[in-house]
């Protein structure tokens, strides 16, 4: 019935990465991106790119785990980006308050080049 | 203006996991033959989602359906609104004590931020709720696509 989430990595360096999602962020695909990126935190990524302009819908189990994701990158000292949001999905990310702890661009590049990716 | 109630669904939706993508690609097609714009038809989509979840999450309904009601209606001159009731039979809850939960923090919080989202979103909610369940009922106006 939905849009079952995918998730594909590029590495960029030896501490950088960006995974791409495709698909409904909820629980279990907030779970599939925390895996990956948990996998490239424990290989020593520190800057995280999430790219989300497959992903259309999220749910506010979903975005909690990205929440996750982020406070665990913190306290590795590294940080996490997000772009090509769609305009609901960034409102309903500064509704919960992820805008607070995470960087957000419009479009790759500028993520890319802000991330020092 | 010339209000005429033009669309109206009523789904029974069984309480399993995605089941709100049913209800949200429901009330998006109803809302695209009303001409209505993406961008609003997404942020109800998004309202819906999270009404259902909320339902399906808390409600402790016994029977395990949400019941989902739209009506679609042009107001004239491009305009139009939806409107969405989102019903369940389970235990209900107190939405003023749930306001006061969420208007008492400071920090991200990571779960409990539904109602947030679905006021956010819509144009009008309004919760009624006692023991024998819960509606929400939300509004979104739109004005016709250009595209």
């Amino acid at each position: 019935m939905t849009d079952e989430l995918r998730v594909s990595a590029d590495r960029r360096g030896p501490t950088g990465a960006i995974l791409y999602t495709k698909g409904y962020i909820n629980n279990v695909g907030g779970e599939e991106i925390a895996n990956r990126a948990y996998e490239l935190m424990d290989d020593g990524v520190r800057s995280l790119l999430l790219n989300l302009r497959e992903t259309k819908i999220v749910n506010s189990i979903g975005i909690s785990i990205l929440i996750e994701i982020i406070e665990k990158m913190i306290d590795k000292g590294g940080k996490i980006g997000f772009c090509c949001l769609t305009p609901v999905i960034h409102k309903t990310f500064q509704i919960m308050g992820l805008a607070n702890y995470a960087s957000i661009f419009t479009d790759e590049e500028t993520a890319l080049r802000e991330m020092g990716l | 203006m010339n209000a005429t109630a033009e669309r109206q669904m009523e789904l029974t939706l069984p309480m399993v996991p995605d089941i709100e993508i049913a209800a949200a690609r429901a009330a998006g097609n109803l809302a695209r033959e009303l001409g209505m714009a993406s961008e609003s038809i997404d942020e109800m989509a998004h309202a819906m989602i999270e009404a259902c979840i909320n339902a399906r999450e808390h409600s402790g309904s016994e029977d395990r359906r949400i019941y989902v009601r739209i009506t679609g209606t042009s107001l004239g001159e491009g305009n139009s609104r939806i409107d969405i009731w989102i019903s369940d039979h389970g235990k209900g809850f107190d939405p003023s004590a749930a306001r006061s939960k969420r208007q008492a923090r400071n920090a991200v919080h990571k779960r409990g931020w539904g109602l947030s989202i679905i006021e956010a979103h819509m144009d009008e909610v309004a919760i009624t709720s006692d023991a024998g369940g819960t509606t929400i009922h939300m509004v979104k106006y739109g004005k016709r696509s250009e595209s």
